[in-house]
């Protein structure tokens, strides 16, 4: 009764925790009893919404195997007297809002098999005595303020298969004996702030499956024997300092699934042994990568992300990654990519992100992409890409991002893109496109962002536009519109932004409703408009 | 003995079959599924894996 007194919103969930049954524990929520000695073996009660703090009395229950106060609204300290559990194997406490150091005394739990404190507000040090729990197999730390070095006795706990320290503050290096667990399968120390290299001994484990190490301050390079961890499927290195090239040997690491070394330093360019690879994700973003795209990569068709974007790849796009059909997000942008875009790519049926944004591709749009029906977001802004926008892109009905900005493209603006009425974001801005604003974006119902800034357009802005419910951004500036501002367009009344300066626009700016927000600079530049500002043909209004 | 596709040498690669991947439960076929390495920001996509899905539920290839 102790433990529930110091546990608050109990009155429901813990309703048979009374004193009239005191004698009946045994039937208590949550409460499991040996059949014959009655000592209580095991108290589970997660997700319950308690709150409130542990009570040291648990320490009494002298014979728990197990206890399991998982997401709850627990607060304070771990008590102390937790180590008086002496036989207790299974410790999970995570998703609470504990806080306080890890409990030193937790060291004194010599059967203790599984930790899990994820996901407190537990600070101070990992102690070194962590080591002396030699049973564990599995300890999970992770989403916590731990922070210190990682102790190097965790390499004495010879049975851990499972370390789990992400998200937290923890400095150092990775300790090298981390490698003498021999059964160590998963190691994920995902966003901390460790530092010095890769220890070279872990590659000699056979039996790790899954290696985090993203978000950290790692430095050195790739280890060229990387591959010798056969059993490895998850290899994330992700946003470190390492340096180097990717090594020749990775065409031997058959058994990755996932290979990312994205926002590194690495130098030198893709080597052709990576056609060797089995991966679903290849990230390779944010690298000094040089020299061409391989076309073996066209070959990998296990591929579902490939990501190259941000280095300083040259040459053509292969058309042979258009062989790529279960790929669902190809990323070449930010590179120095040239040549035209490869109709092939028309072929990648499973394509939901295109981005070729930020190279110097010319050419025209191929047609042909108008094929991929799941495309969801296609970007070639500034590039130098000419000719009209293809018709066919209509068909690409699941398009919800479609940007185009600062390229050299000419002709008037398809129809049929009234079909596409799943898009957001439409960036037409900062090419030669002439013709009118056609009055059938009024199909865009989705829309959100419309940019047709530094074109040619011209004729009037279609009232249609007023019907558009969701518009935050119509940015019009810089083109040849001509004709009033059409009122309807106060009826938009998520329109947080208005750009129609610099065109031919004449008539009076809608004193009303939205229109309120928007200040001269969403109208200069149009000599024959009249709004409430200096210098306009009938303005400033004068307070009467 | 099944040989899976996904561990035959050479170069180039692709998607699992998942023939015989999903117990007795059918059909099994070849899905993306993001794997979740931690606190991702918005900024970051997820990385994906091929796994073999029958139903609701998910077999390794």
């Amino acid at each position: 009764m102790s433990i529930k007194a110091s546990l608050r919103n109990v009155a429901n969930v813990l309703l048979d925790w009374d004193d009239l049954h005191n004698q009946d524990f045994c039937s208590w929520r949550g409460v499991f009893c040996d059949n014959s000695s009655f000592s209580v073996l095991s108290l589970n009660l997660s997700n319950l919404n308690l709150g409130g703090e542990i009570s040291p009395a648990i320490g009494d229950l002298r014979n728990l195997l197990s206890v399991e106060l998982s997401d709850n609204l627990l607060n304070g300290d771990i008590p102390f007297s937790i180590s008086k559990l002496k036989q207790l194997e299974f410790l999970n406490l995570k998703n609470n809002q504990l806080t306080g150091p890890i409990p030193s005394t937790l060291t004194q739990i010599p059967n203790l098999k599984t930790l899990n404190l994820s996901n407190l507000n537990l600070g101070g040090e990992i102690s070194p005595a962590i080591g002396d729990l030699r049973n564990l197999l599995s300890v999970e730390l992770s989403d916590n303020l731990l922070n210190g070095d990682i102790p190097f006795s965790i390499s004495k706990l010879k049975q851990l298969e499972f370390l789990n320290l992400k998200n937290n503050q923890l400095t150092g290096p990775i300790p090298s004996t981390l490698t003498q667990i021999p059964n160590l399968k998963t190691l994920d120390l995902a966003r901390n702030q460790l530092m010095g290299d890769i220890p070279r001994l872990l590659y000699w484990n056979e039996v790790l499956q899954y290696l985090g190490l993203r978000g950290n301050a790692l430095t050195g390079t790739l280890s060229p024997d990387m591959c010798q961890l056969t059993g490895l499927w998850y290899f994330d290195v992700r946003g470190n300092n390492l340096i180097g090239t990717i090594p020749d040997s990775i065409g031997n690491c058959t058994s990755f699934e996932i290979l990312d070394i994205s926002y590194n330093q690495i130098t030198g360019e893709i080597p052709f042994n990576i056609g060797f690879l089995q991966v679903a994700t290849l990230s390779l973003q944010g690298n000094r990568l040089t020299g061409r795209i391989p076309e073996v990569i066209g070959l990998m068709q296990a591929l579902a992300v490939l990501d190259l974007s941000e280095n300083q790849l040259v040459g053509p796009i292969p058309p042979i990654l258009g062989n790529l059909s279960y790929t669902g997000k190809l990323y070449l942008h930010g590179n120095k990519l040239t040549g035209p875009i490869p109709p092939e790519l028309g072929n990648m049926s499973k394509l939901s992100y295109l981005q070729l944004n930020d190279n110097k591709l010319i050419g025209q749009i191929p047609a042909e992409l108008g094929k991929l029906e799941q495309l969801f977001e296609l970007n070639l802004a500034n590039n130098e890409l000419e000719g009209p926008i293809p018709s066919n892109i209509s068909s690409c009905t699941a398009l919800n991002q479609f940007n185009v900005h600062g390229n050299r493209l000419n002709g008037s603006i398809p129809l049929g893109f009234r079909n596409l009425e799943s898009l957001t974001y439409l960036n037409l801005s900062g090419n030669c496109l002439d013709g009118p604003v056609p009055a059938e974006f009024v199909n865009l119902r989705s829309i959100q962002i419309i940019d047709m800034s530094f074109n040619n357009l011209s004729g009037s802005i279609p009232p249609e536009i007023g019907q558009l419910q969701n518009i935050v951004s119509l940015i019009l500036n810089n083109n040849n519109l001509c004709g009033e501002i059409p009122e309807q367009l106060t009826n938009c009344f998520s329109l947080a932004t208005l750009n129609v300066s610099y065109n031919n626009l004449s008539g009076i700016v809608p004193p009303m409703r939205n229109f309120s927000r928007f200040s001269a600079d969403s109208f200069i530049g149009n000599p024959l408009l009249c709004g409430n500002w200096l210098g306009s043909i009938c303005g400033p209004y004068m307070p009467k | 003995v099944i040989f899976s596709s996904r561990r035959r040498l050479g170069l180039g690669s692709s998607p699992p079959t998942c023939r015989s991947k999903c117990g007795r439960c059918s059909p099994c076929k070849p899905v993306h599924v993001a794997i979740h390495p931690g606190m991702a920001t918005p900024l970051e996509y997820y990385p994906e894996a091929w796994r073999c899905q029958c139903k609701n539920k998910l077999y390794m290839p």
